[in-house]
């Protein structure tokens, strides 16, 4: 066998390479030190673009009930909005245009740079225009005269879309930090347990806007918690394998366990997958955070799991990854637990696992 | 018989979100573009909804970029300042600048590329990439290798030139 090209090694990496495939791969890196050098290469790779991605994500708000989809089926709203949204921005273009102009309401250093003969574009998109007006906020006491300016144009909406950006500034805040932290701790060196308070309180704060608040208090996540999280993205390891098993639906679920599936009341469930074998296994896969998924494992507490040949793989590939795999009884279901968190934090969640309502 | 929709939306909804604002850039017109996606399903009931959804979301969220386009023309032409944002110093970077980064970085791949990539991200399997994009499933790690490396050096290159947040 030649050397390996990075497409091979990408998808062996993400868990993608059909198994005979996968085997003559890892026989070859067994032998060619050149491969592993290289393995090692795409995986560093793969994993700073998924942290770059994961940098890049819309701050996560609870889908809205699903009935109300149903009721409002109706394309106009959002096109309302964005045209208002876009007159909006116009107003701010020309306040901040106002304000830029007068160089005695400018309060700080910040508005000197504002050389006025340069013709260049500022509002040249929403996205833009938001960061100037969020900047604009920050200094919003002395920034007032703008207003009358914005508010002679566009009375209400100007105020209105400068209230939502604040808002959604503050939304953004603790789950900015977290990622300042993850892009910082990427070479996290494997024993620091530093605790990073920005990542407890991103786990709460999501758990928090959910239907049924879940009680993260006791949860301690550890900053190498943390890192893990944010480094994996979407954690390549754990849907490695796991592709292999079919996303079934909840009441197949339901079915094969004999039960409701268990998981955290709280979280949003991403799927739920069953074992390729006949051993009953169900996987729920939950998110803590857009870029932290945990799996709990579930069956009959009656059958014996590991009989099938063909589940084990991934069972036993995901009890030498992670020794701190916890196990527990709910409902007559054998429950585990798996995640890119600490041993201890996984146990407190452990113990909240319920009957998904 | 088509899939339970609810369900799916449960399931679906936070990466249908992602996978939106990371074309429109804006939170809520991803959110807002994710539940009409959701709605017109509700109407077609499609097979495979979460597929179809996708699809949707990437025509809806391209239709939304020519209009922005349209309307950036518009600004243009109302004239405007130099934006003493863009000059912020290195040490500043917080995680709005760091979005316009990997924006900008993400801006530098092919289109096929950067929808291999935007999809694996929202959880799709190699199977249903190549569905989604027309791509040989024997060529989605290929594609997902060079789009990965275009992303990871485009983004240094915009950290070494300083031109990163200038574009959009």
């Amino acid at each position: 066998m030649s050397h390996v090209d990075e497409g091979t090694l990408h998808a062996y990496l993400d868990g993608e390479l059909p198994s005979a495939e996968r085997a003559a791969l890892e026989a070859h890196l067994a032998d060619c030190a050149t491969c592993r050098a290289s393995l090692a290469e795409e995986r560093a790779l793969l994993e700073r673009a998924s942290a770059l991605l994961g940098s890049a994500r819309p701050v996560e708000r609870p889908a809205p009930p699903f009935e109300q989809l149903q009721r409002t089926p109706k394309p106009s709203q959002w096109r309302v909005r964005h045209a208002f949204a876009w007159a909006a921005s116009i107003a701010l273009a020309l306040g901040l245009g106002y304000y830029l102009r007068n160089p005695r309401l400018a309060p700080g250093p910040a508005a000197t740079p504002a050389t006025v003969d340069q013709p260049v574009v500022v509002a040249a998109d929403r996205a833009a225009t938001e960061r100037v007006s969020t900047h604009e906020e920050k200094r919003a006491a002395p920034a007032r005269p703008r207003q009358p300016a914005a508010d002679s144009l566009m009375p209400a909406p100007a105020d209105e879309r400068a209230r939502a950006a604040q808002q959604r500034r503050a939304d953004s805040a603790p789950r900015a930090e977290a990622s300042g932290l993850g892009a910082s701790a990427q070479p996290a060196p494997a024993g620091s347990v530093a605790p990073a308070p920005a990542a407890a309180i991103q786990a709460r704060d999501s758990l928090a806007l959910a239907r049924q608040p879940l009680r993260l208090e006791e949860v301690v996540v550890t900053g190498r918690a943390a890192a893990n999280a944010v480094a994996s993205a979407p954690a390549p390891r754990d849907r490695s394998a796991l592709t292999a098993w079919p996303i079934i639906s909840r009441g197949i679920a339901r079915s094969l366990l004999g039960a409701d599936p268990v998981g955290l009341p709280g979280l949003a469930t991403r799927r739920i997958r069953r074992s390729p074998g006949t051993d009953g296994m169900v996987v729920v896969e939950q998110a803590v955070d857009s870029s932290t998924v945990i799996q709990i494992f579930q069956r009959p507490a009656s059958t014996n799991a590991l009989s099938d040949s063909s589940g084990r793989g991934y069972y036993n590939s995901v009890q030498r990854e992670r020794a701190d795999r916890l196990a527990r009884f709910v409902k007559g279901l054998r429950v585990e637990i798996t995640g890119p968190l600490s041993a201890d934090s996984l146990n407190r969640l452990l113990e909240q696992v319920a009957p998904l309502p | 018989m088509p899939e339970d929709i609810a369900e799916v939306y449960r399931n679906t909804y936070p990466a249908l979100v992602r996978f939106l604002y990371r074309k429109v850039w804006d939170a809520e017109r991803a959110e807002d573009l994710a539940q009409e996606a959701f709605a017109r399903a509700l109407i077609h009931r499609p097979e495979n909804t979460r597929g179809w959804l996708f699809v949707v979301a990437a025509n809806m969220a391209r239709d939304e970029a020519r209009r922005a386009a349209r309307e950036k023309r518009h600004l243009t032409l109302l004239k405007s300042e130099p934006d003493a944002v863009h000059s912020s110093p290195e040490e500043d970077i917080d995680a709005e600048t760091r979005t316009l980064r990997v924006r900008a970085a993400l801006d530098e791949l092919t289109p096929r590329d950067r929808e291999a990539l935007l999809l694996w991200d929202a959880g799709m399997s190699y199977d249903e990439i190549a569905a989604q994009t027309g791509l040989a499933r024997g060529a989605i790690g290929t594609t997902l290798a060079r789009a990965r490396r275009r992303l990871v050096e485009a983004y240094d290159a915009g950290l070494e030139g300083g031109q990163h947040v200038a574009r959009g």
